[in-house]
């Protein structure tokens, strides 16, 4: 392409009326393409489109519901297993509260036992003190009993009888405790 | 036939009235411009077809893109604008948004570096459907009031009606039309024009003056001005199938 070939086409004389007005068999022929590519595209390429969207859509949609299936089936087996754990719970409560019931009335009857026997302990030493408190003081009644009739023997100096003496002791000890105890 | 077919797609042009001028090179006035849109045609209907011809549950990257796209215009453009009843317009909606994004982006394809759309033929055709549909709509819808509707305002003075009906009407009737067309049509023959002039100019320079590096600052310039021309046949795809939505919108839901 020579700079010559440009110039004279650029400078060749026509009117720019023919740029605006359409030509006669491209305007058919571009008729005739577009109803040929609306019948292609109707005919053809939106269904196939159309189809493989509905297709996706049913799949999603089928995915959809076993995912929630499975989800329900989750929630199923939570519920459950939560269940079994509430209970499981529960009834460890209740043994602990058994346990602690037991516990309870076990250490209150051992209270009970040793406090009974404590008591018992308790009386029979009282009533051994009691009893030796009574024989030793038998025992010293009986030396001061001796006792005395020895001096009077030796204060006397004869023999006098000894039962007689030792009721006379013994009624002045008597008189001697009652005058105590006042 | 095929090798002068795939010749002609990917042709490099004679001289520089090839920018506007496409003589036939078949019987029934096929040219260039039509080997393309039926090119486009083909492209269109694989692009959406390809990636859903065998079922699958998960999609493939192109899957994903094309499902992207189609549910964009689904309902980024025809459920929010149309409203409930926008999958009735959806046969129009959508191979109008792929095969003009297609038709627009042959403007940047390596070997064929020509948007369809820069030729008047598609844009007027669709420009064209779009009226009629959305006159149809708004007489099926409202019978006869629907012209009244659209050109009467509400609250508009009796005297003003003088001009307001005749603004309306041709904002309506005449107007929405022509400018879908022509907002189309201009956006990419200038885009088509900008790049041809860079990448000359690049030619010109690395074929006559290979030693000055100069052809460098206009080279770098088509590159900016490609990737700019990808954002808009994007964007004049979507926003001739946007206006097509509103339109319809518009005669379904008159407010007058």
């Amino acid at each position: 392409m020579s700079p010559d070939v440009l110039i004279l086409a650029a400078e060749e004389e026509k009117s720019g009326l023919f740029l605006i007005l359409p030509d006669v068999s491209e305007l058919i022929w571009g008729a005739v393409s577009f109803v040929v590519i609306v019948f292609l595209v109707w005919k053809l390429a939106m269904p196939a489109l159309d189809r493989a969207l509905g297709d996706r859509q049913k799949a999603v949609v089928s995915q959809l519901e076993e995912a929630e299936d499975a989800k329900g089936a989750a929630e199923r087996l939570r519920d459950d297993y939560q269940r079994r754990l509430d209970e499981g719970v529960e009834r460890a409560d209740q043994m602990m509260e058994a346990a602690r019931s037991d516990a309870e009335s076990l250490r209150q009857e051992i209270i009970d036992r040793a406090e009974a026997e404590a008591a018992q302990i308790t009386e029979r030493a009282r009533a051994e003190a009691e009893s030796e408190r009574t024989r030793v003081l038998e025992e010293a009644r009986q030396e001061i009993t001796s006792l005395s009739l020895d001096i009077a023997e030796k204060v006397v100096g004869t023999q006098i009888d000894a039962s007689g003496h030792q009721d006379l002791v013994e009624r002045y000890i008597r008189e001697l405790e009652r005058e105590t105890a006042e | 036939m095929t090798v002068p077919i795939l010749a002609q797609i990917v042709e490099v042009p004679s001289n520089v009235n090839h920018l506007f001028d496409w003589p036939a090179v078949l019987p029934f006035g096929i040219n260039r411009v039509v080997l393309l849109m039926f090119l486009a045609t083909l492209v269109t209907f694989l692009f959406l077809y390809l990636p859903f011809r065998q079922p699958r549950v998960v999609p493939s990257k192109m899957g994903v893109v094309v499902e992207t796209l189609v549910n964009f215009v689904r309902n980024g453009i025809a459920r929010d604008i149309i409203g409930p009843e926008s999958a009735k317009y959806e046969w129009l909606l959508i191979p109008m948004f792929f095969w003009l994004l297609f038709l627009n982006l042959f403007e940047i394809t390596p070997l064929i570096h020509f948007p369809v759309t820069s030729r008047m033929a598609i844009p007027a055709f669709l420009a064209g459907l779009v009226w009629v549909t959305f006159v149809f709509v708004g007489l099926k819808k409202h019978g006869l009031s629907y012209i009244k509707n659209s050109v009467i305002p509400p609250g508009v003075p009796k005297p003003l009606l003088v001009l307001v009906i005749p603004i309306d009407f041709l904002s309506t009737f005449v107007i929405r039309p022509i400018s879908l067309a022509v907002r189309l049509f201009a956006n990419m023959i200038a885009g088509h024009i900008m790049l041809a002039v860079f990448f000359l100019t690049t030619a010109s320079y690395f074929v006559f003056e290979p030693k000055i590096v100069a052809f460098a600052i206009p080279l770098a310039f088509a590159i900016v001005i490609t990737a700019f021309e990808i954002f808009v046949a994007v964007l004049q795809a979507y926003i001739f199938t946007l206006l097509t939505a509103v339109y319809i919108e518009s005669s379904i839901n008159v407010e007058h």
